[in-house]
């Protein structure tokens, strides 16, 4: 083999090499967090669903502060739908997060 | 022979992978790249987020493994290891690892709804609610199971418990540096890891000798304040320090299979009723699903699949390699097992006086086994005496002993804790009806504290006072339970939406049903008398879940035949 | 820059007083600013005037105010529903606008609007030596002097919670971060989230407006009439003030007569059981036409006046 095809395998070798520890890393973070980003995620909706009580009937806050804050709320808003709509198949959910066997 | 069965397994796994495997894809789901996944078409940022296959795939495997993959095989051994491979191989490519395949994809087309979801909407609503049922029931015999096997393994080696505890240590450590400084990532790991190699040797050091009643105790308030204690403080850190060991684990015990070179000391094949539950001729069918379930075949797993996975899944066909090869590469942890036992375990038997050959190996293994290294303790040992075998014997044995115990203790306390998570839920769904009927009752049940301790109290007392031996099958009941049912939703879905031949997955449907119906019988007809007549309250307790679920297991077939036939309810928009 | 606040039933002379002693500060050389929340607009009435939204001069030293809080209402949920259909612009799409203006009527809108207004004066008018505040009756009366403390409350809670919320993001980001593959960049730093930033705007606007109604230089009165009639309400505010621990200090029996005595000592003595510090004060019958009644020569201002 020439050099250069020698050098290109080396670079090929070292490519698959480097993307298989920042696939593992970034697995491994993700893996480190991925708890805290569902307590995340509970604590956004009752954030939301504090503020927006009155729209069912909950206590809530005096309305201008909801009305005040809803426009910075649209990424917590998309939480409070989806957990809304997952909310009668926790099960699954949750056996993914928990190792069980 | 321990290279050969590697070598082979590693074939067979990856032939059938690339054919059967292929087949279940194209022609029966008929995965394509063209559909788009919820990844991609319900993304939110939220939970329908495509993740890289890789990933994934590491994702959902870590939610899969545990710890019985190790304890089954183990058990098992009593038949001998042809058996034993034989379910480990061919019942997870054409049962088990269908069965995980069928329920990601069922969940994939179904916008990332769970098994049970699709259960509801085509066979019955009644059969969605079952699974709770099932699952809550999984979730105490599971804790009654793993608890003894820790138990047993704590009392065995005091190193391993000793050496847990001092993991423990480091990752309430490793939790601050991760989360509470600016340390970077690989930093931290590092450290984690070495705090890891440090608890391991520390254990070998200084190890815990208690009595079993201590462990169990102490294992009770573990379930109780795990339970509660923030996910950043404990869980996560220590989860990802059981990663590590995992991969340890995983590297050095293939690698000791490869290069051992040994043979197999134990019989290929005993008889079909060897003594396997509690001191009772277990036949292999239909037995077997009972003994080794994750590792071949895991109803749990059907659940696992749609929490992340089919919300992750980036395309189609990412769904053969992580549904369908994370079971096969379990698979494979099993047949590690299998092997280090076959090949080493005879030898430690007779060295710790046992009086146990091949001939005779049918009837004495599990009791011989049983007194020397019971269950986890079993594989620990094998392990280290095939790990001694080869150029890695400069790792101390007894370091490598603890090592694979570590491993199995750490996923096994970490089902102990978060099952009761688990458990908490599923019991307030269970009294959901009772709420408006009897407040009181509803109130009482889902109280946080009463939630946790129903179910860890139960789990715990059935370890402490029943046998592994049938503390192991009755879980293995409920798991295989979930699978049959979760399978047969699976052909379900096959037959009434995709609309293909579900011959493929029918057949071992039905086989499946037939043999779990079959195992539950027998295990409630022999073996539960037994256990009745030493611990009559523990078998009274097992005998009535047995019965409920086996009740719960007719009224599912009953719904499922009676549905056969009807078509699938009109596509309803997520 | 001291306030007085006259609360009390319609028609017991709430606004007659609070005009009188407005018009007898600012004749003492002080500079006065009289607001009137009361709907009735009783205020421009009593000296012959049309007062608006905006102070207007009377004399060099009294200036009045109406404040009108149907309009500040309108305004603020206005503004609001443009950003929030700009933000939310599918609202639009599905005319779902129309419903955000349902949310003028929503309960607390009143009395958000006036305690902005009052918020607004109390900061812009510091040069007046006194502002007199006439309430509106009772119910939302109370609800506007309770509203920052509600306000404080709640926005304290969400603060808690979003901080929570913040960190959490912050770990996920410190670790995690740069590899979030498609994810949403959401904000984690306190200063860059605003959310928490309005929260804490909202926080420490309340508190100095509940400090200012709490502290030394802010005094409530309450004004009554010596009949069985204006009993019942009179507690209520009485028990309100106390409740939301405001400072009242003065309580004004007005349109006393000597024949009223003995009815006077009686709803005297059960509005304020042996609360002595409140200066009860019997305020005779004057016989002034609602035009021009400020100028009663019964003294007021020696009870606020130290």
């Amino acid at each position: 083999m020439s050099h250069g095809g020698k050098n290109r395998v080396i670079r090929r070798a070292l490519e698959v090499i480097r993307s298989f520890f920042s696939t593992m890393s970034m697995a491994h973070r993700q893996q480190v967090v991925e708890l805290t980003t569902l307590e995340m995620r509970e604590l956004e909706n009752m954030f939301v669903l504090l503020l927006m009580g009155s729209f069912t009937g909950l206590p809530a806050p005096p309305s201008f502060i909801s009305v005040e804050l809803m426009p910075y709320l649209e990424h917590e808003l998309k939480v409070v739908n989806r957990r809304a709509e997952n909310s009668s198949d926790a099960l699954a959910e949750m056996a993914g997060f928990f190792d069980v066997t | 022979m321990t290279t050969l069965i590697v070598l082979v397994g590693v074939a067979v796994y990856v032939g059938l992978y690339f054919t059967y495997g292929r087949k279940l894809e194209t022609g029966v789901v008929k995965a394509s790249n063209e559909n788009a996944t919820p990844a991609h078409r319900l993304f939110d940022g939220v939970d329908y987020v495509p993740a890289k296959t890789p990933v994934l795939f590491g994702h959902h495997f870590a939610s899969v493994a545990g710890a019985a993959p190790i304890v089954g095989p183990v058990l098992a051994m009593a038949w001998g290891w042809v058996p034993a491979l034989a379910w480990i191989w061919f019942g997870n490519i054409f049962i088990g690892a269908v069965h995980d395949y069928l329920s990601v994809m069922a969940s994939v087309r179904y916008d990332g709804r769970s098994v049970q979801f699709v259960a509801s909407d085509l066979i019955t609503k009644r059969t969605g609610k079952l699974f709770y049922y099932l699952v809550f029931f999984l979730l105490i015999l599971v804790v009654g199971a793993f608890s003894a096997v820790l138990g047993g393994m704590f009392v065995a080696n005091a190193a391993v418990p000793s050496a847990y505890i001092f993991k423990i240590v480091g990752a309430l450590i490793l939790g601050v540096l991760m989360y509470r400084t600016k340390l970077p990532f690989v930093v931290s790991t590092i450290i984690g890891i070495i705090m890891l190699i440090v608890a391991i040797w520390l254990g070998t050091v200084a190890p815990i000798n208690l009595s079993r009643n201590a462990w169990f105790l102490i294992m009770f308030f573990y379930i109780i304040i795990a339970a509660a204690i923030p996910v950043n403080v404990l869980l996560q850190p220590r989860d990802y320090l059981n990663s590590w060991l995992l991969y340890f684990g995983l590297a050095i015990g293939a690698l000791a299979a490869i290069f051992s070179f040994q043979g197999f000391t134990a019989p290929a094949f005993t008889s079909f009723s060897p003594i396997v539950s509690a001191g009772k001729p277990s036949p292999f069918w239909p037995v077997i699903p009972l003994i080794i379930a994750c590792g071949s075949l895991s109803g749990f797993h059907a659940l696992v699949g749609s929490g992340t996975t089919s919300k992750q899944l980036t395309s189609e066909k990412a769904g053969l390699p992580i549904g369908y090869g994370a079971m096969l590469f379990e698979g494979f942890l099993s047949t590690v097992v299998v092997i280090a036992v076959a090949g080493f375990g005879l030898q430690l038997m007779t060295d710790a006086g046992q009086a146990i050959s091949a001939a005779d190996w049918g009837s004495r293994y599990t009791p011989a086994m049983m007194a020397t290294y019971p269950s986890a303790a079993m594989f620990s040992n094998s392990y280290a005496a095939m790990v001694a075998t080869t150029w890695l014997n400069f790792i101390p044995r007894d370091i490598v002993v603890v090592i694979a115990g570590m491993w199995v203790a750490s996923f096994a306390m970490t089902t102990l804790d978060t099952t009761n998570r688990l458990a908490r839920y599923t019991l307030a769904e269970l009294f959901l009806p009772l709420q408006t009927k009897s407040e009181g009752v509803y109130k009482f049940f889902t109280n946080r504290w009463i939630a946790s301790l129903i179910p860890a109290g139960i789990g715990i007392w059935l370890g402490w006072s029943g046998s592994f031996s049938m503390l192991w099958p009755s879980f293995g009941s409920a798991n295989q339970l979930i699978a049959s049912i979760a399978l047969l939703t699976g052909t379900a879905w096959v037959a009434k939406r995709l609309k293909t031949k579900a011959t493929i997955a029918l057949i071992p449907a039905y086989l499946l049903w037939i043999t779990v119906t079959a195992a539950i019988i027998w295990f409630s007809a022999v073996v539960l008398p037994t256990t009745i007549a030493n611990n009559p309250a523990t078998g009274i307790v097992v005998l009535v879940i047995e019965i409920v679920m086996l009740i719960m297991n007719i009224v599912f077939i009953i719904d499922f035949l009676k549905t056969r036939n009807l078509p699938a309810p009109a596509e309803t928009e997520a | 820059m001291k306030t007085i606040f006259f609360t009390g039933k319609g028609g017991v002379g709430k606004s007659t007083l609070a005009a009188t002693l407005a018009w007898q500060l600012s004749q003492a050389g002080n500079n006065v600013l009289a607001v009137s929340f009361d709907p009735a607009h009783n205020l421009g009435d009593i000296f012959g005037k049309r007062l608006s939204h905006r102070k207007k001069r009377i004399t060099d030293t009294l200036y009045l105010q109406e404040a009108d809080l149907d309009k500040a209402a309108g305004t603020y949920i206005e503004e609001n529903i443009g950003i929030l259909t700009q933000i939310y612009s599918y609202t639009r799409a599905f005319n779902l606008d129309v419903y955000f203006k349902v949310l003028r009527h929503s309960p607390g809108v009143e009395e958000y609007a006036a305690v902005t207004t009052m918020e607004q004066i109390f900061r812009e008018e510091r040069t007046f030596d006194y502002i007199v505040f006439d309430t509106p009756p009772t119910g939302l009366a109370l609800r506007i002097l309770a509203l920052p403390n509600i306000t404080i409350t709640w926005v304290d809670r969400l603060r808690r919670i979003r901080r929570q919320i913040l960190e959490k993001r912050y770990t996920i980001h410190n670790i995690s971060g740069k590899y979030i593959e498609k994810g949403v960049r959401l904000p984690f730093e306190e200063k860059e989230d605003p959310v928490m930033q309005r929260l804490e705007i909202l926080f420490k606007r309340y508190m100095n407006l509940y400090k200012m109604l709490k502290g030394a230089e802010n005094t409530i009165a309450v004004v009554f009439n010596p009949d069985y009639l204006s009993l019942r309400e009179s507690q209520r505010i009485v028990t309100g003030l106390s409740d939301l621990q405001l400072p009242l200090r003065v309580a004004f029996d007005n349109k006393f007569t000597p024949e009223q005595q003995e009815v006077a000592c009686e709803v005297e003595q059960q509005l304020f059981p042996g609360t002595d510090h409140v200066d009860v004060v019997r305020v005779p019958m004057h016989g002034y036409a609602r035009e021009g009644a400020y100028q009663m020569s019964f003294d007021l201002t020696k009870h606020f006046v130290p």
